[in-house]
């Protein structure tokens, strides 16, 4: 897993030198990645201030990567995500603070190689703490703009996120949190081939609600539950292109040769349901690996139904 | 003249000497295992036998976002610092009875000493780092210590006479008072104070706790 997690950070580094080289990407992936050096470079050498470093590494398994109604449409696949964050915090007031960070992560799929993405992440969260103490109600407002760049260029996209969120740890082994979120993804239009239809398949607008609860069963191991209400723009990809929606379902189609030559994906306005079942054990005071199984089921325009089940290890580290 | 004075020093030095008693305490759990950081008490029956005591300052340090620390007995009217030794600030409170107080956030060695005017338990917090916590045990009497690793702690320098002893854990199952035990201490024999106490499984506010949250693929 460790090996693993470094050739997801080796690829997400290759990646944006990569497509540095390119013409197309040139101008997008260079301030991506003088950014992510920036943000790395800050991190290090402010660490006698208020930073907190962070690195993760997952591995997960999607069965309908390509979110595919039919059944032989779908395509599963197995994927390495490791990231690195540097957050700097900086206490506005008494209970009032304001952190400003930045995450670095890559992705690997075993079979998907168009899939492979690199991305930096930048964002600002003011958290309010309605009191003192570990037990105290929260709430926190969080903006952040990222960007992910593609093995196969024309899923590149620019992700703007804001989200509320507010919670409570009610003891020492309950703790709620609930948010509203919202988010934005920018993608280049795809090649146009469909008439009349926009070729903008790739953007995204959504809107979640999330609710979370832990539940620490002893001093190291916790379990979780999370849930989602998610409605917005989904992008479903079918291995063919014959799969034909009623126009005034279908916000856009485009070629999606990620999935195969053939494979087009299609944007619709759908409502996805999701719960995530976690337990994680803490392997020090500074470490610990989790395992969860996420299970989303999306109803989509034109009777574009489909799921994913996604099983995943994780391992967190916080300096 | 001077032959008097030697003879009234060194009769003063002896009778200290030969009162001075000693106990040795031991603290296992109830699986027999030696309990660190639990606090001994030695109550004299006689108040004279704790007269003169003063009280020291102290410190608490932070330490890699821990309290070190992680039990502090002092002696009431002890004033304790509070020493910031991490490269980020820290922000440390108590609710407890004993004592309330807030420092304002602050690194390094800024924060004002507090004073602990009142016996009793004082959980320490970080409002920073939720993860953090700390106890000072605030004792009445001025005869205390803390269990090393081994679970053992002497008390010296006790003047011979009836004690009370009685032990505190963060984790115990029971009072401090049903753990009272009474010894009479003499001068030439050390006397051994014994406790095993049961310890209630703790859960500590996790340092770093995974997402909870589902994210939409
Ligand atoms: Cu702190």
């Amino acid at each position: 897993m460790r090996l693993r997690s470094c050739l997801a950070v080796g690829a997400a580094l290759h990646n944006v030198g990569m497509h540095c080289q390119g013409p197309r990407t040139f101008h997008k992936a260079t301030p991506a990645s003088a950014g992510a050096l920036l943000v790395l470079c800050v991190a290090c050498h402010t660490a006698r201030s208020d930073w907190v470093v962070a690195t993760a590494a997952s591995l997960s398994h999607d069965d309908n990567v390509g979110d595919a109604h039919n059944h032989s449409d779908m395509v599963p696949d197995s994927s390495t995500s490791a990231t690195l964050s540097a957050f700097d915090l900086l206490p506005v007031g008494r209970s009032l603070s304001l952190v400003a960070g930045s995450e670095l992560s890559g992705q690997v799929y075993d079979r998907l190689d168009g899939l492979r993405n690199a991305s930096i992440d930048g964002l600002l969260s003011l958290k309010k703490k309605w009191g003192i103490g570990a037990f105290a109600a929260w709430s926190r407002a969080q903006v952040s703009a990222a960007r992910s760049d593609y093995e196969d260029g024309y899923r590149n996209v620019t992700i703007y996120r804001a989200s509320l969120e507010m919670g409570k740890r009610l003891d020492e082994r309950w703790n709620l949190a609930a948010g509203y979120n919202f988010e934005r993804r920018a993608a280049a239009p795809g090649a146009s081939e469909i008439y009349g239809v926009s070729n903008d398949a790739f953007s995204q607008t959504g809107r979640s609600f999330t609710a979370n609860a832990q539940y620490a069963l002893s001093d190291r191991m916790s379990l979780s539950l999370g849930s989602l209400l998610r409605h917005g723009d989904v992008i479903s990809t079918a291995l063919t292109a014959g799969h034909y929606y009623p126009l005034t379902d279908l916000k856009a189609a485009a070629p999606d040769p990620a999935f195969g030559p053939t494979a087009y994906a299609y944007r619709l306005d759908g409502t996805t349901y999701g719960i995530k079942l976690g337990a994680n054990y803490s392997l020090t005071d500074h470490s610990l690996i989790g395992g969860a199984f996420q299970r989303f089921d999306t109803h989509a325009r034109g009777g574009n139904n489909y799921t994913n089940s996604v099983p995943q290890l994780t391992w967190n580290y916080q300096f | 003249m001077l032959k008097n004075f030697i003879a009234i020093v060194s009769s003063v030095f002896f009778c200290a000497a030969a009162q001075a008693a000693e106990i040795r305490a031991l603290v296992k759990d109830q699986k027999g295992k030696a309990v660190a950081d639990a606090v001994i008490l030695v109550v004299p029956v006689d108040p004279r036998n704790a007269l003169h005591a003063h009280a020291p300052a102290a410190a608490v340090d932070q330490v890699d976002k821990q309290f070190v620390p992680y039990v502090k007995p002092i002696f009431v009217g002890s004033t304790i610092r509070f020493p910031n030794s991490d490269n980020i600030r820290h922000q440390v409170y108590s609710f407890s009875p004993a004592k309330k107080f807030e420092l304002p956030l602050y690194s390094g060695t800024d924060a004002p000493p507090v004073m602990f005017d009142k016996p009793g338990v004082v959980v320490l917090g970080c409002n920073i780092h939720d993860w953090m916590i700390g106890y000072i045990y605030v004792s009445e009497t001025p005869f205390f210590a803390k269990t090393g690793p081994l679970g053992t702690a002497v008390i010296n320098d006790l003047p011979a006479g009836e004690y009370t002893v009685r032990t505190w854990h963060p984790n115990m199952d029971r009072t401090e008072e049903s753990t009272i035990q009474h010894i009479a201490l003499s001068a030439d024999t050390p006397s051994v104070a014994e406790w095993q106490i049961g310890l209630k499984p703790t859960i500590h506010v996790p340092r770093v706790s995974g997402a909870a949250s589902a994210d939409y693929p």
